[in-house]
Formats: C-alpha cells, sequence, structure tokens
C-alpha cells in the first residue's frame, strides 16, 4: 500500500515537474534578463499553476487558482499558463453566484443571537474563528461550505507537499551544484 | 476495500460508507503518504477478533451475541483504526488496565463512541449508572473496580466532549427518555456488549437501496433532522481523521480546535515554504535555461550518493546514455526506457559522466525529467525507511 501510495504521488511530481518546466520555458523564452523579482514570481506563478492543473479542474482550490491567474495576469504569464493548461484562459469576471452563499451564511449567523459564555459556546467560538482562518488560506475559499472545505483542505495539503517537495529537489540540486562550482 | 465489500455483504450498517462515493481515499491513495488504512485495518481486525475469542472464554454467556456480529469487529477495527492512537490512549491510561480483556471491555464501548461522542451527551449521563450496574454482574475476570472506573471515565470524557456539541440540541428531552427506557434493558442485559449487539441485531439488516442509510443508534432520536445532522457530523469527523493522517503531528492532538490549528500551522508553513522556494531558486540561478540544465547535473552529481544499493552494471544502458548525450538537440525519449536501469548506470560511471557534462551543457526536456525522476524515487524510498514525511 505504502509502494502504491508512494508511486501514485511520484506520478503527480512527475506531471508537476514536467507541467511546471513548461511554464518556465516559456517566460525563459519571453524575455532572457528578468530581475530576480521577476524571476521569482515566474517561478512560483508557474508551480502554482502547474500543481493546480495536476487537478484537471476536479477540486475548488484549482479553479479558483487558475481564475485568479486567468483574472490577473499579463503577457508572458498568461501564455505559459495557457500553455500548462493546454487550454485558452477565459477573461471574465467571476459570476455574481458566491455572493448567495455569503449572504445566506451571514444571515445564519445574525440570526443566533443569543450570548451563552459557558466553556462550551467558547469552545464552539474558537473551533468556528480556527475554520474561517483556514478556510481563509486556501484559494477558492469563498465557495467552501463546511464540508468541502475540510476536502478541499485535504487536496490541497496533498498538493502543496507535492509542490514543495519537487522544488526543494531542485534547489538542494542547484546548491550542491552551486557548491561543486566553487570546490572545483 | 474488501472490508468494505465485507460489510456490505453482512448487510451491516455503515453502509453510510459503503455507499457514498470514494474517489477519495481509494483512488487518490497518496493522501495517505504514511500509508495504509487498510493495513491498520487488516491488525486491528485480527486483533479484536483475537479479543474477542478470548473475551468469549471468560465471559461464555456473552459468546453468542459477539459472534453473532461477524462485522462487529470489522466496525470496531475501522473505528478504531482512525482514532487508533487516541483509543490506545484512552485505554491505557486509566491504572491496572493492562489486560486485553480489560482493554476489550473498554473497546466495544469505545468503539461506538465517535458516533456517540459526536451526539450523546444525554446517553452517557444516563448510562453510567447501569453501566456500572451491568459491569458488576460480570462474571469475567475483569476486577469490578477497575472497568467501572475506566467507563466511568471514559464516559466522563465523553460527557465533557459532546457537552459543547449538544448545547443547541433541541431533541434532548426525547433523547432523554429514550434513554430512561434503553437504560432499564441495559440493566437486564448481563453484559453492555450484548446490549450493543440486541440493539443492532433487532433491528434487521436493510438491503442497500439507492440512498445512504444510516442507522439510529441507541439513545438518538430518530427525526429526519438529527439523523441528516449525524451524517454531516461523521462525513466531517471522518475526514478530519484523514486529515489527521496527513497533517504530521496531529496525531498526537484531539479536539477540533487544536488539531485546526495544527492544519492551520501546517497550510501557512506549506505555502511560506513555497515562496521561500521560489525565492531560492530565483537567486540561485542567474538564468532560467541555465537552470533547467544545470538541474541534470546537479541531479546527476548529488544521485551516486543515494545510489549505492543499485549497483547492477548494465554498460548497454551507459552507452545509450553516452549517445543521448551527444544528440543535444534531437530528443531521444528516455522517459520510455526504465528510470532505475539508467540511474544505475549513472551511479557506477558518475565520475566519466561528471566529465563529459560540460562538453554537453544542454540536455533536452526529458533528459531532465527522467534524472529528475530518479532523484524522486531515491527521495521517496529514503523517505520510506526514515518515515520522515516533513524535513522542516
Amino acid at each position: 500500500m505504502q509502494n502504491s501510495s508512494s508511486s501514485s504521488s511520484l506520478m503527480v511530481k512527475q506531471e508537476f515537474f514536467t507541467k511546471w518546466k513548461k511554464g518556465l520555458k516559456i517566460y525563459s523564452a519571453f524575455n532572457k534578463e528578468m530581475t530576480i523579482m521577476e524571476r521569482k514570481r515566474a517561478i512560483k506563478l508557474s508551480a502554482d499553476v502547474a500543481i493546480a492543473s495536476t487537478r484537471s479542474a476536479t477540486t475548488q482550490w484549482s479553479r479558483a487558482v487558475v481564475a485568479e491567474v486567468s483574472s490577473s495576469a499579463a503577457g508572458a504569464a498568461r501564455i505559459a499558463a495557457e500553455e500548462i493548461l493546454g487550454r485558452k484562459l477565459s477573461t471574465e469576471r467571476r459570476k455574481a453566484q458566491a455572493g448567495k452563499k455569503i449572504v445566506r451564511r451571514r444571515r445564519k449567523a445574525a440570526a443566533r443571537g443569543a450570548v451563552r459564555s459557558s466553556a462550551a459556546a467558547v469552545a464552539k467560538k474558537v473551533v468556528r474563528n480556527r475554520r474561517r482562518v483556514l478556510k481563509r488560506l486556501i484559494p477558492g475559499w469563498k465557495k467552501l461550505d463546511e464540508i468541502c472545505l475540510i476536502k478541499e483542505t485535504l487536496d490541497y495539503i496533498a498538493s502543496l507537499q507535492v509542490q514543495v517537495d519537487v522544488m526543494r529537489h531542485l534547489a538542494n540540486a542547484g546548491e550542491t551544484l552551486h557548491h561543486q562550482q566553487i570546490l572545483l | 476495500m474488501d472490508k468494505q465489500h465485507y460489510l456490505m455483504n453482512a448487510g451491516i450498517p455503515l453502509q453510510i460508507e459503503a455507499s457514498m462515493p470514494i474517489p477519495w481515499s481509494s483512488d487518490q491513495s497518496f493522501f495517505n503518504p504514511n500509508s495504509s488504512v487498510d493495513h491498520h485495518f487488516d491488525s486491528d481486525a485480527f486483533a479484536l477478533r483475537h479479543l474477542i475469542g478470548k473475551l468469549d472464554r471468560s465471559s461464555p454467556a456473552a459468546l453468542p451475541s459477539l459472534a453473532a456480529d461477524p462485522g462487529f469487529a470489522e466496525r470496531a477495527a475501522k473505528f478504531s483504526c482512525f482514532g487508533s492512537r487516541s483509543f490506545n490512549g484512552r485505554t491505557s491510561s486509566p491504572p491496572g488496565s493492562a489486560t486485553p480483556g480489560q482493554s476489550m471491555v473498554a473497546l466495544p464501548r469505545v468503539a461506538s463512541s465517535p458516533s456517540l461522542k459526536l451526539n450523546g451527551s444525554p446517553p452517557p449521563r444516563n448510562r453510567k449508572l447501569p453501566g456500572s450496574g451491568a459491569n458488576s454482574n460480570e462474571e469475567s475476570s475483569v476486577s469490578e473496580q477497575i472497568p467501572s472506573g475506566e467507563t466511568g471515565s471514559n464516559s466522563r470524557k465523553r460527557k465533557s466532549a459532546s457537552r459543547g456539541k449538544n448545547k443547541d440540541h433541541r431533541s434532548n428531552s426525547p433523547k432523554e427518555d429514550e434513554n430512561l427506557k434503553r437504560s432499564k434493558q441495559t440493566e437486564n442485559c448481563e453484559n453492555e456488549q450484548e446490549c450493543n449487539e440486541n440493539k443492532t441485531n433487532q433491528k434487521p439488516p436493510e438491503p442497500p437501496k439507492d440512498y445512504i442509510h444510516v442507522r439510529a443508534r441507541r439513545g438518538q432520536a430518530t427525526d429526519s433532522h438529527s439523523l441528516a445532522e449525524r451524517v454531516r457530523r461523521e462525513k466531517i469527523s471522518e475526514r478530519m481523521k484523514l486529515l489527521q493522517d496527513l497533517v504530521p503531528g496531529c496525531n498526537k492532538v484531539t479536539g477540533k480546535a487544536l488539531m485546526l490549528d495544527e492544519i492551520i500551522n501546517y497550510v501557512q508553513s506549506l505555502q511560506r515554504q513555497v515562496e521561500f522556494l521560489s525565492m531560492k531558486l530565483a537567486s540561485v540561478n542567474p538564468d532560467m535555461e541555465n537552470l533547467l540544465s544545470k538541474d541534470m547535473y546537479q541531479q546527476s552529481t548529488s544521485l551516486p550518493q543515494q545510489m549505492y544499493p543499485l549497483d547492477s552494471s548494465s554498460p548497454a544502458y551507459y552507452h545509450h546514455h553516452q549517445n543521448v548525450q551527444q544528440q543535444q538537440l534531437h530528443s531521444t525519449n528516455i522517459s520510455s526506457v526504465d528510470p532505475l536501469p539508467l540511474d544505475a548506470s549513472l551511479g557506477i560511471q558518475i565520475d566519466g559522466f561528471a566529465q563529459n557534462l560540460p562538453q554537453f551543457p544542454a540536455f533536452t526536456e526529458d533528459d531532465l525529467h527522467s534524472i529528475v525522476q530518479m532523484g524522486f524515487i531515491h527521495n521517496t524510498v529514503q523517505n520510506q525507511t526514515s518515515n520522515m514525511k516533513v524535513e522542516l
């Protein structure tokens, strides 16, 4: 079981890595000289789009990442993202459907007016606050309700782990080469 | 997932799990990188069956009822596997409860407790007394003090944990009435497990239908709202347990608030790591193309330290790789080649390889790909052996 899970995560890592490199290549084809901040942004954007595309829009957060990129991306970034995803990005604004859910939630919250200061109520409040914080961390959090939140968190954490793992490998490799070059 | 097949065949309730779409745990199995929920199933189910056998020997009266429910071990295993650590902590913390018989006494209550815990502030309250009464009737070698103390502490824990969750339950009072009736039934039972079994045996297994079946547990209101609520809560708690497996260091904490805290910290740290690593990558290499080609060098040079076990010499592969080296522009598809022999060859010939490197700076993407692949394989193997999830 461990082997199968690690091999499937391996596949995800490979997929992510390929897509990421694709994006980076496009960036480098666009402008040879980039400042360090531009490079960093390019790297991060390519990585984010790549890891989101491994989900192929099945999860809320991946869709949100792609939507964010498509609405706020300029030249090279846009083309890199499109290349990674393999499709054209749509520039439309996000629909107003998300608003309805939020309104409903606010009304519900306002209905519970009674103030109970017992330990249990405090604990509940703490939990609720933390859920809210967690929600905000995940891209596309506006459309998440409680059950979906946990599911999305699961998926998002796993993808982040893949992303961090690959990037760390690359960074370590770069570092060792750097040291070798210095030594040699 | 033969456990679930078993459960379905036995018609045992847990069709909640069976009929829910499971793209989650079965297909995307890399969510449990550490492993093996199923693995836990097997060992726990086996252990539980063993314990049931032991208990049967000690208290023969309980034998038929326990044996009558074949899915009991699996169910308990299922519950216990998700929270195995917390269960172990609970059963081992009271002093003197060392024997498996005693823990077996605690386990059935504990096994059904995740569901009860979510809902039942009245049930533990009412069951505490008859519970200790039932325990005192036991003929087993288990001493009276310890089980009742244990179950008392369990129920106390459950009560405090679940009280908060049930403050705004409107259906508290009907539940208590039901509990009074049920508790009388408990007193008549000789053993608690038997009582659980009685309750579940009274309701014949229903044939699986299209919609989700929910079994109303002891002392629970059966109206649709609270049932749906309970299903929802179970879904949430089940997924929280999956999260627990995913987030390192989340096993020790119990309780939603702390766990959520851990999860938040972990997500934030992962996001920060991504930022940091992208910055690092941007600073290490002045140029993107260099980055892509250099990473090949780095992988190849960092590989040999990891590749000692793979010493299968295959000069043919090496030559093949050399040919690939010479074809800079024409990209041969190495990814079709099995990566392991390739990196074996790299391992042996690394000196010559390193010398060759400066001559062939621009490798193709596929080479890069396969080489990083190797890096991943090795690192995942290493991670497995050292059992590291995250290096921070």
